[in-house]
This record gives structure tokens, C-alpha cells and sequence, in this order.
């Protein structure tokens, strides 16, 4: 998560850009301890473990989604990264979807 | 024909209570403590709530479980790993143990874990339960096994004490260190079955479907790679070809140990090109200890010494091919909401209020599902 924390940085002032967490956790005085822990800059909202799954088609956390300006999903990543280089990977994607042009 | 399935149901239930008859609550009762001490949730459950329909052992079959349910409610995060806290199971671990102490005013260990229960439900934050002493120190003995015999007693006894897989495969290591080959094999066969029924037994705590499936998978892989291995260091080539390749299948080539193995294993055949890969797979990996990721280079830098791929020289070769294996496995973690709408979600905020998401619209969006255990 806290690589999410450093990308946001870089879009904080682009009106073109949001980033949303969705927890979610069932405990929430859990959730909300990590939250006072991590003091995410962005806004966190909260919906329930199994319609989450159900809508979204994740089976395990963290899933992130990148949603171009359309409204249509054009990256998914469910699950922890192993990949060791998760803070370039999420502006990667974003400019990918800015740079798009858009349909309507 | 009303008249004869009543009686039919009633015979059937006169059987049932015979059979429960059989198996004397007592019984039950220290059949589920032991299952417990193992770990062994859906067992434990079964039998102590058997035990628990006895006014002999109500009492102590209620709190048995009141512990269990405090213990998976509250002190399971990280345990074993893919364990979670299960919050829906807080207000059973209260009620199991008022339950135990209305069976038996007198019983002061159910009071005592009702008191620690509440307590926990008061918290603000619960740390997770640590290590059981005999289990730490039967861990500690297998360690410190040196003969074959030694290694397979301690194995027994860490076992038996609790359920879950990792002294199979920390034997089954040993072995392999010590050439008792078909030994290792005979181990990691056991622990694949352990690990198995091990997650089965505690699908609950892993919470999301994807996380059971990656635990049931990542045991059968830590074992068909230890198999893999005890047969490659016999030199039986091609049935540790196999079961490496199956290791790989498994672990989704994420396992920098089994890498490091198939990529042995390829400069038996003589298939440099594919040893270069999995070298290279295992390097790109994060984890894996030091010694390993230090083997690995030595392999792949004496794989590479005259190809003249690697002539402008081999730490910038390194880099790009890093590199590009990431940007690989980045394309290949992209699935399945790809490409659709994005639904209609009906978020709330922290405190319950509705989420108004118009905010989003004509965006680009990160929308991160997490949760914080």
C-alpha cells in the first residue's frame, strides 16, 4: 500500500485522476487503526467482502483497477506483486489510460 | 404412505442415537480437544459439539469451543500462512463460553476464558496467538536432529502435536542434505497430504477463494519441488524432470528455489537456453534466500561466460533481461474484469454513510480492493 501512497503524489493535482481504496475488511476497528496508521491522502470507502468479489471478479487482495476515462476496466491485478517494482507500476498504467483518446 | 415414512424417520434417528450412543461423550470431548491442539478446526468442531449435547460434558465441550472461536476470532492472523482473524466468530467464542459457564457455575476456567473473550472484544487491538511452547520446542528439536532416525522421530513428534505441514518439508530438506533420498521422498509425499488437510480443515480462515487455492497449491509445489530435487541428486533424470516441471505448474514459476532446480535440471539435458531462463525467472523473483540467489548467479554467470549474448557484459545483459521478465509477468497478472464496464458499486464511507462516486466520472480511476489483514 505504501506504494500507492508515493504514486499518488504525482497526480494529486490532475483534476484527470482519482484513486479510491475499498476495504473490505468486516472488522472495522481494525480497519480502522491501519488507517490511522497509513494516513492514505486519497479518499477510502468500504463495501462488503463478498458482493466486492462478485461484481468486481477478484478472488484475493489487494485488487487494483484502473478505470479509463469511459468507465471501462483496462487493467487488473488481483493479489500480492512479486515483482519488485510496484512504485513505477502504478503510474505506468494510469499514463497508459490517460495518453488513450477517448470514445465519447 | 405418510404413515411409513414417519416410522422410516423415526427408525433412522433411533440408529443415529445409537451410533452417538457408541462413541461415549467423554470420548468425543477428548477426541476434539486433541484435534484441536492441532489445528484441525472442522474435526475439533464436529466432535465437541457431539460432546457438547451431553450434560456430562456440556460444560467443558462449550468452553473447548469458546476457546477455539476466541482463538480463530481474534488470534489468528498470520498463523499459519494465509490465516485470518474471523470476526463472525466472535459472538460464537462469547457465546460458547457463557454457554460453559451455564452448564457449570463452578467451572473457573470457563469463567477465565469468558473474562479473557471479553477482554479481547474490548480491545482496541488483538496480537496475534504465538507459538504453543511444546510445539516451538519439538520445532527446535528437529532442528537440532542430526541422524536420519533422529530427523524422522523429530518429524513424528512435531507432527502429532500439531497438523499443519511445515515439519515435512523441513524434514524432507534434511534429508536431501544427508543423500537419504528416498527417505526425503516418502516425507514430502506426507507433507503434500498433510498440507491438504491441513487448509481443508481451516478453509474459513483463509477468507477468500483465492487464497485457499493458492495455499492448497503452493504445498503441492513445495513438495513436488522437494521430490524433484531428491530425484534429480539421484540422477534420475527424467522422472525429477517431471515432477520439477509440475512444481513449476503449481507455484505459477514464482518459487526461485524450484527455478533454480529446473535450472539445474536443464544443463542435464543440455538445454542451455532453457537453464539461462529459469536462472533467470529464479533472479527476478523476489524472496529466496541470499545462499540461493548466490548460487544462481555463480550457475548463470558460468552458463553465460562465452555467449555472446552477454558480450557487452553481463551485469547490463542482467538488468535488461530483469527487466523484461518483470514487464512479462506484469502483462501476465492482467485478468478478468479487463475490458468491461465498470458495475454500479454501492460503496460506503468508514462510518456507514452512503459513497457518492459521481466524483469518478470521465476520470482515470485506481480503485484498490484491500483489506488490512
Amino acid at each position: 500500500m505504501p506504494h500507492l501512497k508515493a504514486s499518488f503524489a504525482k497526480y494529486q493535482t490532475n483534476p484527470n485522476v482519482a484513486f479510491l481504496l475499498v476495504s473490505i475488511d468486516e472488522d472495522t476497528k481494525r480497519l480502522q487503526r491501519y488507517l490511522n496508521e497509513m494516513k492514505f491522502p486519497f479518499p477510502v470507502a468500504r463495501l462488503d467482502a463478498a458482493t466486492a468479489q462478485q461484481a468486481m471478479r477478484f478472488d484475493n487482495t489487494p485488487s487494483s483497477f484502473y478505470v479509463d476515462r469511459d468507465g471501462i476496466v483496462r487493467y487488473q491485478l488481483t493479489g500480492g506483486e512479486p515483482h519488485g517494482d510496484s512504485p513505477n507500476r502504478v503510474p505506468w498504467f494510469i499514463d497508459q489510460l490517460l495518453e488513450q483518446p477517448r470514445s465519447r | 404412505m405418510t404413515h411409513w415414512c414417519v416410522v422410516t424417520v423415526s427408525a433412522t434417528v433411533i440408529a443415529v442415537s445409537a451410533a452417538l450412543a457408541q462413541t461415549p461423550a467423554r470420548e468425543q470431548l477428548a477426541r476434539g480437544q486433541l484435534l484441536w491442539d492441532q489445528r484441525l478446526a472442522k474435526s475439533a468442531t464436529a466432535a465437541l459439539e457431539a460432546a457438547a449435547k451431553d450434560p456430562a460434558t456440556a460444560s467443558e465441550a462449550h468452553e473447548a469451543l469458546g476457546r477455539m472461536y476466541t482463538f480463530r476470532g481474534w488470534q489468528a492472523d498470520n498463523v499459519y500462512p494465509g490465516w485470518h482473524d474471523e470476526p463472525s466468530l466472535r459472538e460464537k467464542a462469547l457465546a460458547e463460553l457463557r454457554a460453559a459457564v451455564a452448564a457449570d457455575p463452578t467451572r473457573a476456567s470457563a469463567r477465565d476464558a469468558l473474562r479473557v473473550a471479553e477482554g479481547l472484544a474490548a480491545a482496541e487491538s488483538v496480537d496475534p496467538a504465538p507459538t504453543r511452547p511444546e510445539v516451538r520446542a519439538l520445532d527446535g528439536k528437529l532442528q537440532a536432529a542430526s541422524t536420519v532416525d533422529e530427523i524422522l522421530g523429530a518429524v513424528d513428534a512435531r507432527a502429532r502435536a500439531q497438523a499443519d505441514p511445515a515439519p515435512y518439508f523441513t524434514g524432507a530438506q534434511m534429508l536431501i542434505d544427508r543423500a537419504a533420498y528416498a527417505q526425503a521422498i516418502a516425507m514430502a509425499g506426507r507433507g503434500a497430504a498433510a498440507s491438504d488437510r491441513f487448509i481443508d480443515e481451516n478453509l474459513s480462515a483463509y477468507q477468500l477463494t483465492g487464497k485457499w487455492e493458492g495455499s492448497f497449491a503452493r504445498g503441492r509445489a513445495t513438495a513436488a519441488d522437494l521430490v524433484g530435487w531428491a530425484l534429480f541428486l539421484q540422477k534420475e533424470y527424467a522422472r525429477a524432470g517431471e515432477k520439477l516441471e509440475e512444481a513449476a505448474r503449481l507455484s505459477q514459476n514464482q518459487d526461485p528455489a524450484n527455478q533454480f532446480h529446473l535450472g539445474e535440471w536443464a544443463r542435464t539435458q543440455n538445454d542451455a537456453r532453457s537453464a539461462r531462463d529459469h536462472y533467470l525467472t529464479a533472479l527476478s523473483l523476489q524472496g529466496g534466500p541470499p545462499p540461493l540467489r548466490q548460487r544462481v548467479l555463480q550457475a548463470l554467470t558460468s552458463l553465460m561466460s562465452n555467449d555472446p549474448a552477454a558480450a557487452g557484459g553481463f551485469d547490463a545483459w542482467l538488468d535488461a533481461e530483469l527487466s523484461r521478465r518483470r514487464d512479462e509477468r506484469r502483462a501476465g497478472a492482467l485478468t478478468t474484469m479487463v475490458n468491461r464496464a465498470l458495475p454500479k458499486l454501492t460503496l460506503t464511507t468508514i462510518d456507514g454513510r452512503p459513497y457518492d462516486t459521481s466524483g469518478l466520472r470521465g476520470k482515470v480511476v485506481l480503485l484498490n480492493f484491500f483489506a488490512s489483514w
